[in-house]
């Protein structure tokens, strides 16, 4: 028996998930409604329920990269030798503690593996983000519940990727089978603290077995690249697959890749914070420019902007790297049913004649 | 019944097309629960027009938003396809002066409502809806735990539960046989008058739980088709700045607030603030109790009657009612 294998009975979950939030912040899925629909990562409490069975609305971004975030506080404050001058005094933010992400997802993680390419593999290094991302720990789940919005295996990830995770978790019909995948696992798996047996590890296998063998979508993104900057001039393709986008900021808040953000100086009176909160390219406001010229003025250039990004400019700076994790997130939320697939499927092909 | 209803929509639309420069509809999504609006330009395109209770987009959104200042080639129009609810925005668009009536082919749906995806959702419990069958007053839905089956009436958007208009109030040409209405002005407004019944301190803690999980997405905002300020929205300027970039319950409370009153007395009850919110926040319940008060206080509903001057375009001196 591989003693390095653990279990956590369903009715053991919650009083596994205390013991570790004693000693870490540990981010669990859990709905915000009573139905099982707008499902988001919480900070753990005591009793929380949490849902393990759906993808959730949002993903784990938020818990590295929040929404909002404080990047320092300052104040103006008097100088005491000369009363008629001011002096600004800044303070860092917290440094951040350390945090276990419990019950993610392999897309959910992919997808920090594309915010680590801007943000912390250098050359430059955002400080911030580098100091969270090394402090959390991914407990991820196989996923069994794909939807007709996913495509994660087209996008070199699937349902069994354990890429970037920290500890893998299989669901079984008595509970959770938990394996460590990395040394920083390691004090999470003493705090368990059932041993697997070889029953409960072989369910798993089959388990995990099954999830390999789903090929969970049917895109072709080899080439996208060159295709993108083919087809780019041609607005007729792009009217064609986003003429009814409502340029609204869905499909880049729930995506688990977009990192876009926008830095303000929030403040009242003399003291106050400048902030990083999430932009949104798909708003007008986004590449507004001064001078009142706005250089992706209609919609059409928001959205191709959104798919070369996120296909060719970010693969051709980054190693071939597809910036989507194909959670399908952006699809499933569209108020209008927009397919990002559809947009890279039909990259390839004739240009249409233009009129 | 659908299939006939498609082939009307498709023979109307034949029929209609040589005045036409565009068609706007709706076509099949990426699944079969999924609609997404096309904008057809040639009359080969016709046939990827369908019509079923899956038809949920309100198209006004783009009639105003990208279309008012096209000016027809040829003095052709641009056709599009109404739900009775969605009639009522390019209505309040026409009595606002946005759109101009001559450029517009209206295709009008009687509608005997749309289902709630969400609804769906909760009600198999599974992450994945295998299909779907709608017949007549029936749902049968297909998970990997079965087939259940409901009323249709208990899977459908809570505006269409509450619809007084399900047949377009404007139109060139119908497709299928008007409906009678599900309810009257009386029951249309039952769900904000139980948020009305709750205290004070209740009702400030339920929108406190709701609009907290707000991402300021502006989907809802987008998604009206009476929104038509949008790029120049107070949520969003930086000059003046009315809103900072916090998260915090005001900086919510405040966008929706502005967002609820510049719909007051225009807003048409489509509901597409509501559906597309992805945080599912019941947005649209806002407007109702705005919409409740113009019709106590003015009686005025907006969308109704392209001829009327809405209350808040205008100015009486001898006004009794507030
Ligand atoms: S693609 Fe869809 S979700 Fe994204 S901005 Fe357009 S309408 Fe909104
Ligand atoms: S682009 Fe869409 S499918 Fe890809 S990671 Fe973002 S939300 Fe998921
Ligand atoms: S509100 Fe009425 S007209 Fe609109 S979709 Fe529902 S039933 Fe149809
Ligand atoms: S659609 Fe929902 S989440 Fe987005 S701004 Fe509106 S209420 Fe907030």
């Amino acid at each position: 028996m591989d003693t390095a294998i653990k279990f956590i009975a369903f009715d053991q979950l919650n009083s596994a998930l205390d013991r570790i939030s004693e000693q870490l912040d540990v981010w669990v899925p859990v709905a915000s409604k009573d139905q099982k629909r707008v499902i988001q990562f919480a900070p753990y409490r005591p009793g929380m329920t949490l849902v393990l069975d759906h993808q959730t609305t949002l993903g784990p971004k938020q818990v590295v990269l929040p929404q909002v975030e404080a990047l320092f506080r300052f104040d103006y404050r008097k100088s005491a030798d000369e009363p008629s001058r001011q002096k600004v005094q800044l303070e860092d933010p917290h440094p951040p503690a350390p945090t276990l992400i419990f019950g993610a997802r392999p897309c959910d993680v992919k997808g920090f593996l594309v915010l680590d390419q801007v943000f912390s593999a250098g050359p430059f290094v955002d400080g911030i983000y580098a100091a969270r991302r090394e402090q959390t720990l991914f407990a991820t789940m196989v996923c069994g519940q794909q939807d007709s919005a996913c495509f994660c295996s087209s996008v070199g990830s699937g349902p069994t990727d354990r890429t970037g995770s920290d500890l893998w978790i299989t669901p079984i019909a008595a509970g959770y089978v938990v394996e460590a995948l990395s040394d920083r696992a390691h004090p999470v798996m003493a705090w368990l603290q059932e041993a697997a047996t070889e029953l409960h590890v072989a369910a798993a296998g089959k388990v995990q077995e099954e999830a390999a063998r789903q090929q969970v979508g049917n895109l072709a993104v080899d080439q996208c690249q060159q295709h993108f900057l083919q087809r780019f001039a041609d607005t007729n393709y792009w009217q064609e697959v986003a003429g009814q986008c409502l340029s609204c900021g869905i499909c880049t808040f729930v995506c688990p890749t977009c990192y876009c953000f926008s830095i303000t100086d929030e403040m009242k009176d003399k003291h106050g914070e400048r902030i990083r909160s999430w932009d949104s390219c798909m708003f007008f406001t986004y590449t507004l420019e001064a001078s009142g010229h706005n250089p992706r003025p209609s919609r059409l250039e928001r959205y191709r902007n959104r798919v070369g990004h996120k296909f060719s400019y970010f693969p051709e700076k980054y190693q071939g790297l597809i910036a989507c994790c194909g959670c399908g997130r952006c699809i499933r939320n569209c108020p209008v049913s927009i397919d990002i697939r559809k947009a890279v499927q039909n990259l390839q092909g004739q240009n249409h004649a233009c009129s | 019944m659908n299939s006939d209803l498609r082939s009307e929509l498709h023979k109307k639309a034949e029929q209609a097309w040589p005045d036409l420069e565009l068609l706007i509809g709706w076509q099949a999504g990426y699944d079969d629960l999924h609609t997404t609006p096309v904008f057809i330009r040639d009359s080969a395109e016709i046939s990827k027009l369908i019509w079923n209770p899956w038809c949920t987009q309100n198209l006004a959104v783009y009639v105003a938003k990208h279309f008012a200042a096209s000016s027809g080639k040829d003095d052709k129009k641009i056709g599009v396809c109404v739900k009775g609810c969605d009639s009522r925005s390019l209505i309040a668009l026409l009595q606002e002066n946005l759109v101009a009536r001559e450029r517009f082919y209206i295709i009008g749906m009687p509608c005997k409502g749309i289902v709630d995806l969400r609804k769906l959702h909760a009600l198999s419990g599974a992450a994945r809806i295998l299909s779907v069958q709608v017949n007549a007053e029936q749902v049968a839905l297909k998970s990997a735990a079965g087939v259940l089956h409901f009323p249709l009436d208990e899977v459908l958007m809570r505006k269409c539960r509450r619809c007084r208009y399900p047949n377009p109030l404007i139109h060139d040409v119908l497709v299928g046989d008007p409906l009678t209405p599900r309810t009257d002005a009386h029951e249309a407004y039952n769900d904000v008058a139980a948020i009305e019944r709750l205290s004070l301190q209740e009702r400030l803690a339920f929108w406190q739980g709701e609009l907290d999980r707000c991402l300021r997405c502006y989907a809802c905002r987008n998604a009206c088709p009476l929104c038509v300020c949008q790029d120049r929205c107070i949520a969003e300027t930086r000059d003046p700045k009315w809103l900072t970039q916090y998260m915090h319950l005001p900086e919510k409370f405040m966008f929706h607030f502005i967002h609820a009153l510049h719909l007051a007395g225009r807003c048409t009850e489509c509901g597409e603030c509501e559906r597309v919110c992805p945080m599912e926040i019941p947005v649209a319940l806002i407007k109702e109790a705005l919409n409740k008060i113009t019709l106590e206080l003015l009686d005025f509903e907006a969308g109704l009657d392209p001829q009327r001057v809405p209350p808040l375009l205008t100015f009486d001196a001898g006004e009794t009612g507030i």
